[in-house]
């Protein structure tokens, strides 16, 4: 792992372990309803805790918004170019549309962010924390791995591309 | 009025036990004054240009302008972040474990805010190492205290 990626995957499971402190909490709006108080329009400040941010730069973030019930982590993944750009919304609406098995994942990411993960108190009930954490943290490693991957792949796949087509114009 | 069943009538009543942010805020904040606080980013630059981190340190995580508005906190922030940025990696561990719990609970408030600003986010990696260090020699208590602490900086 490269020096400068550690201290920020650091901060951000200090910050996840910090913010997974999660009670079952029933609407205080509506009667008999149970919902994520991160994700409604809230009459009640107090359920809502400081949001945090973990940036390694501009392009790398992390935003952590906790509250009583539920946290939601959005990432930022890194996007350097325009390839990029495409491989990561292409690769996160892959995921999205999936996101009934996996279950922690948000159907659609928060604005200025790639992609969005919803924990609510019923999936700390039901699995363990540190696995989450650790989920998160892994996805944060493995994404960005994934990206420079594809693009690599694309670009040796263009030229061979490239020269297949163009071989039909040399005399 | 079209809507009348949607009407929110609970807003109305004084009494329903609603918070808004501004009611969570402690009630015994020490207010400070504009003179105070200039005195203070002066103070912060000087000793921050000397090269006197720990003094500096000293004079960010004691007493932050928790009840100034939002204008004069992003100005002492700016001096606050340039303190930082302007020390040395190595000699960040040092610096952090000359502070007490309720100072590094400050700091840390510092991190996160300079985190979420343009200005901080393109200093990520100094401000990360700060975080780094400040975990390493208290563990997560801090952060659980800023999550709650609706005293913001």
């Amino acid at each position: 792992m490269s020096q400068s990626l550690r201290p920020y995957l650091t901060a951000v499971r200090y910050s996840l372990q910090a913010a997974l402190n999660l009670t079952n909490f029933s609407s205080q709006v509506v009667e008999r309803h149970n919902r994520p108080e991160v994700e409604v329009p809230n009459t009640s400040a107090e359920l809502l805790l400081q949001p945090m941010h973990v940036s390694r730069n501009e392009h790398e973030q992390v935003l952590i918004e906790p509250s009583v019930n539920s946290v939601r982590v959005s990432i930022k993944v890194k996007q350097a170019d325009e390839i990029e750009q495409i491989l990561v919304h292409k690769f996160t609406r892959f995921l999205e549309q999936r996101a009934e098995s996996f279950y922690v994942l948000r159907r659609v990411p928060i604005e200025g962010f790639s992609i969005s993960f919803l924990i609510t108190n019923k999936h700390t009930e039901s699995m363990n924390t540190e696995k989450l954490v650790d989920f998160i943290i892994e996805f944060m490693e493995e994404v960005d791995k994934e990206i420079s991957e594809m693009k690599l792949f694309l670009n040796a796949r263009a030229r061979f591309v490239a020269e297949a087509y163009l071989g039909e114009f040399v005399y | 009025m079209e809507d009348w069943r949607r009407i929110d009538i609970d807003a109305f009543d004084p009494d329903s036990g609603r918070l808004v942010p501004e009611d969570l805020a402690p009630p015994n904040l020490k207010s400070v004054n504009a003179g105070e606080i200039e005195s203070k980013i002066s103070q912060l630059r000087s000793a921050a240009t000397s090269g006197d981190f720990a003094t500096a340190l000293q004079l960010v995580t004691n007493e932050p302008p928790y009840s100034a508005d939002e204008v004069t906190k992003s100005r002492y922030f700016e001096a606050v972040l340039s303190a930082l940025t302007q020390v040395r990696q190595a000699e960040i561990a040092n610096l952090v474990k000359q502070l007490s719990p309720a100072q590094t609970d400050v700091l840390i408030k510092y991190l996160y805010k300079g985190m979420s600003v343009p200005e901080g986010q393109k200093q990520g990696g100094i401000l990360l190492s700060w975080f780094e260090k400040v975990t390493q020699n208290t563990g997560v208590a801090p952060v659980v205290r800023y999550l709650s602490d609706r005293r913001t900086v």
